[in-house]
């Protein structure tokens, strides 16, 4: 392996430090969810693994959606499509704020010059009925992650508690990098010359931009919704959350389009962000009595 | 003092501690252990709070070694019972004796309220203070309000944040023991980065200087928001001599809780930006940021394109930190100028139509049908106020446009203010843009009314179409679910029609807002529902302040819809509760009440007969009354209750006169009516105020 596959000054060497830095310290290197998702908390390997006693370590890069925040690739700290990279341990360990400090270390910044702060950040994801304590983490007044101890998942106490750690990859990436627009973020140094961030997603961002904001047909979308709730519902009534996890997610999603086409009032959205909620739910309860019923086998594994 | 003492010394490390909570974690923990080392007869000196956002911690001066002693005194039978009349012990003395674990001899005579009684008395020993200190301490732990605790990896423990260290010291000795599932010892942590190893502290009185000198950490919070000040003063005295820091002592508060070692520094960020309306830039600073706006020394109205942050780090190299936050704060206004301009690209009036495809809520149909309503809702509340109906009607119609807006949906807070900037800028009137600014007022418990007239009738057009639809679907509040703000609704039309003085009859509010929905509503009972729940409101109000119940009941039976109206009954009753009438007038209500409840002829169908008036004091009572009526009819009229009430009391002898000397339920039946239509005009007469029967008094 080459140097430049380490080179955080690349976003691809980025991740790839990430990864090296968690593997090496005992996680299993996840791939990402083929699904539109708002964050890596919805990936089936977090919100999923979070339910039950079974220790579980994993982490991965999420590319996340929020199509509210789109903007047509002009904003040059904005995209509706970016990526996180997720690190979930459970149970929490004594030391995951010190393993996250040297995970930063590892990308080179050194908290004596950077102002590395944990700002309090009550984390709730009303759509999975999950909520966690912890933090903000700020490098001289930026948001670089999430970290969060989660305190109840899909509506279902933790214990153990899992530790969340959630990478804003394109802020730390401009940081290193030292690029204000993170369009002009260099992706990759290959043989045949640099690809750029911008390269690889600015008409991405334009034409996504235009759908999420003017083209998203409403209508369809409210339909849609309603038939993949119902459907969502119908799975768990025969025992199969993990589908019905699946179209709970494509729920939110839409719900998320609806939002940026503004078609929701504050007062209605308390409302389908509440249907979305009762679908996770179920899920999570379901899933737990399946891991139940198998006995629970990562926590047998941990004992051999 | 002879007595031993050392000082002694908690803390608990944690993980970093929310800022909003900090101080009262600290001080309550200061407390707690207080009231503990009292409870335990421990004799001490000041106690002293310290907090971090990585620390609490507790300092108390001159903790004695042990409790003091304290003679205990056990008192057997009455000497009479405790010896026969040989002088020998009985069964009772002896089982005294044996249950003290003494002999005989040691038994001594005690004077007790029932007499001399065998008694015991021996001094009970102190206890080591150092054998109390961990019980002391985790009762105190326990009784800590930490607004969300928390659990993490496999503990059932909980607290604020996860700890990792606990010291407890007493002098030089560590106090062993296991707080918080953790072992205690002397270790401190200093910085999270310039002193993360393990400082040793030798003796408590060397806490504070050890973490200041060697751990980088100023542990007393005052002194170290004593230091951010100083530091914030020094820089702009230097750096920018005709400036000075907006601080608001809540942001001050919360910067002083996130750091150990603060250092400000000086931002700044492109002129430019100073375009963009003063308050998105304030937010964005402050509440995004966490950072101090600077303005003009001498005109603290005018912002300047600085900023004051405070870091947490004696960095190697400031440009770097500078430049970060320089960064980030371009990236946050950049992003606010960009959504002004685009904003003001349209009038805030062409937002309107947009607002159709805003669900208002599913069955109550868009936005834009909302503005209609609560349009024609201000323009008649406009009417009834005698104030200006055209403005009234286009403020409802533009009130909700600026929501379309980019600006409010990146701040949504600025709703409102920027409908304000936004239709200052379309050329409407001052008075109008007001309006929009102040129509979401009171947002909170103690948040003002709007101060102009447009404001405060769009704002309670508003809420009341709110009230409306929500209770006319049948969502009304449960527990403490009000996901639709409508207690907050209620409470803030009241607050408004109160403090304005408004003559407003909120049935007739309810029916004229109800007639506006196009679609029927599905609860039938909806308007009976409002008055209900908008006058409960009023009562958790009243009872809030100090108001009587039984005197909110007085006037609540009188079925007032006029909050404003309501409100004077309830002075008038109050005062007229500090007459010394008040009691027996009171009373021959309840009275009249009772008798009149007994009879089966229609009250309303009687009419005292003069001719019919024999014994003198009804016939004083029936002149009372009459003369009062005629005194009364203006000041009921004008809404004098207070008046009324008072000339009211001069009623009290004629009747208790009434009831001492006449008989009610006489046999003849003419002469019994008689008295009954006397007395229901006597209670007429009150209840034209309210209901006085009601008064406990």
């Amino acid at each position: 392996m080459n140097d430049s596959f380490f080179n955080v000054m690349t976003f691809q060497g980025l991740i790839h430090t990430l990864q090296h830095f968690w593997a090496k310290n005992g996680c299993l290197i996840a791939q990402p969810l083929d699904l539109e998702v708002g964050a890596g908390t919805f990936h089936p390997a977090s919100f999923l693994r979070a339910i039950g006693p079974e220790p579980w370590r994993a982490a991965y890069v999420q590319p996340s959606r929020r199509p509210t925040d789109g903007r047509y690739g002009e904003n040059p700290n904005r995209g509706q499509h970016y990526y996180q990279f997720q690190v979930i341990i459970k149970p929490s360990p004594d030391n995951i704020q010190t393993l996250y400090l040297d995970s930063l270390r590892s990308l080179g910044i050194d908290p004596l010059i950077h102002d590395i702060r944990f700002v309090e950040d009550n984390w709730e994801s009303p759509t999975l009925g999950a909520w966690g304590l912890g933090w903000e983490v700020w490098q001289n007044g930026m948001e670089i992650s999430q970290f969060t101890y989660f305190q109840q998942v899909g509506g279902l106490e933790c214990r153990p508690v899992t530790g969340e750690l959630t990478y804003g990859l394109e802020r730390i990436a401009m940081t290193l990098q030292g690029v204000d627009n993170m369009f002009d973020l260099v992706w990759a140094k290959t043989p045949f010359g640099v690809i750029t961030y911008g390269e690889m997603f600015k008409q991405n961002e334009a034409q996504l931009s235009a759908y999420n904001f003017e083209h998203a047909d409403v209508n369809a979308l409210l339909h849609y919704f309603d038939a993949l709730e119902k459907q969502s519902a119908d799975l768990i009534t025969k025992n199969l959350p993990l589908p019905a996890y699946e179209l709970a997610l494509k729920a939110s999603h839409t719900f998320n389009l609806l939002d940026a086409r503004h078609a929701i009032s504050v007062t209605e959205r308390q409302r389908y962000i509440l249907r979305v909620r009762t679908l996770t739910r179920a899920v999570a309860e379901a899933y737990y009595q399946q891991r139940e019923q198998a006995g629970f086998p990562l926590l047998k594994s941990e004992m051999s | 003092m002879l007595d031993k003492s050392q000082d002694f010394l908690i803390e608990i490390g944690c993980e970093e501690l929310p800022p909003a909570a900090l101080e009262k974690l600290a001080h309550s923990l200061t407390k707690q252990i207080g009231i503990g080392l009292d409870q335990h007869r421990l004799a001490h000196g000041e106690l002293q709070t310290y907090a971090t956002p990585r620390r609490l911690a507790v300092i108390v001066r001159h903790l004695l070694e042990k409790q003091s002693d304290i003679l205990i005194e056990k008192k057997g039978p009455s000497l009479e019972n405790a010896f026969d009349e040989n002088r020998k012990p009985t069964k009772a003395c002896e089982g005294f004796v044996q249950s003290c674990g003494i002999t005989m001899n040691e038994l001594i005579e005690i004077d007790s309220p029932k007499g001399r009684c065998v008694g015991y008395r021996y001094l009970e020993q102190g206890k080591e203070t150092v054998t109390l200190l961990p019980e002391i301490v985790t009762e105190a732990i326990r009784e800590l309000p930490i607004p969300k605790p928390m659990r993490w990896g496999v503990s059932d423990t909980s607290f604020a944040r996860p700890v990792h260290w606990v010291v407890m010291l007493y002098g030089k000795q560590v106090v062993e023991t296991t707080i918080l599932g953790i072992h205690t010892g002397d270790k401190t942590y200093g910085h999270r980065f310039h002193h993360p190893d393990p400082l040793h502290i030798k003796h408590v009185k060397d806490y504070a200087e050890l973490l200041f000198k060697q751990g980088h950490v100023i542990a007393d919070l005052a002194l170290r928001q004593h230091h951010i000040t100083q530091q914030i003063e020094a820089l702009l005295t230097s750096e920018l001599p005709k400036a000075k820091a907006l601080i608001s002592a809540d942001l001050l508060a919360e910067v002083n809780a996130i750091v150990e070692w603060p250092k400000a520094f000086l931002g700044r960020f492109d002129e430019s930006f100073l375009q963009v309306p003063k308050e998105v830039l304030i937010s964005a600073m402050q509440s995004h940021q966490k950072c101090f706006p600077v303005v003009h020394k001498d005109n603290p109205e005018q912002l300047l394109p600085y900023f004051v942050f405070v870091s947490n780090i004696d960095t190697k190299d400031s440009a770097a930190v500078i430049s970060g936050n320089e960064r980030v704060m371009r990236a946050r206004l950049n992003d606010a100028a960009f959504f002004f301009e685009k904003d003001k690209q349209q009038t805030l009036a062409s937002y309107l139509k947009d607002l159709e495809q805003i669900i208002y809520q599913k069955q109550l149909g868009s936005l834009r049908d909302k503005v209609q309503r609560l349009s024609a809702l201000s323009k008649i509340i406009a009417e009834n106020l005698r104030e200006d109906k055209q403005a009234a009607l286009r403020a409802g119609l533009l009130s909700k446009c600026d929501l379309k807006t980019d600006m409010v949906g990146e701040f949504p807070s600025l709703q409102g203010i920027m409908g304000y900037y936004y239709a200052l800028h379309d050329g409407e009137t001052l008075e109008l843009a007001t309006a929009l600014k102040e129509h979401y007022q009171p947002r909170f418990a103690n948040d003002a009314i709007p101060a102009s007239g447009l404001g405060a009738i769009v704002a309670i057009a508003d809420k009341v179409d709110t009230l409306v639809g929500i209770i006319g679907i049948g969502q009304h509040p449960t527990g403490d679910k009000d996901p639709f703000g409508l207690r907050r609704a209620a409470l803030g039309i009241l607050r408004i029609v109160i403090e304005k003085q408004y003559d407003l009859d909120l049935r007739e509010l309810f029916v004229f807002a109800l007639e506006q929905y196009k679609v029927p509503l599905s609860n039938q009972q909806v308007i009976e529902d409002l008055i209900q729940f908008t006058f409960e409101r009023l009562r958790t109000w009243y009872a809030g302040s100090n108001g009587k119940a039984d005197v909110f009941a007085a006037v609540s039976a009188r079925n007032i819809t006029k909050p404003l109206d309501f409100i004077n009954r309830l002075k008038a009753v109050e005062q007229f509760l500090t007459l010394p009438e008040a009691a027996s007038l009171s009373s021959a209500n309840k009275r009249v009440s009772n008798l009149l409840k007994k009879s089966q002829n229609s009250l309303s169908a009687m009419k005292v007969n003069p001719a019919l008036l024999r014994e003198t004091a009804e016939k004083t009572l029936e002149e009372t009354i009459t003369k009062q009526k005629i005194v009364l009819s203006p000041l009921i009229e004008k809404g004098r209750y207070t008046e009324t009430l008072s000339a009211l009391a001069s009623l009290q002898k004629p009747a208790d006169d009434f009831f001492e000397t006449v008989m009610v339920m006489v046999e003849d039946k003419a002469l019994q009516e008689n008295r009954l239509a006397l007395l229901n005009e006597l209670r007429n007469l009150f209840l034209t105020v309210a209901d006085i029967s009601l008064l406990q008094v």
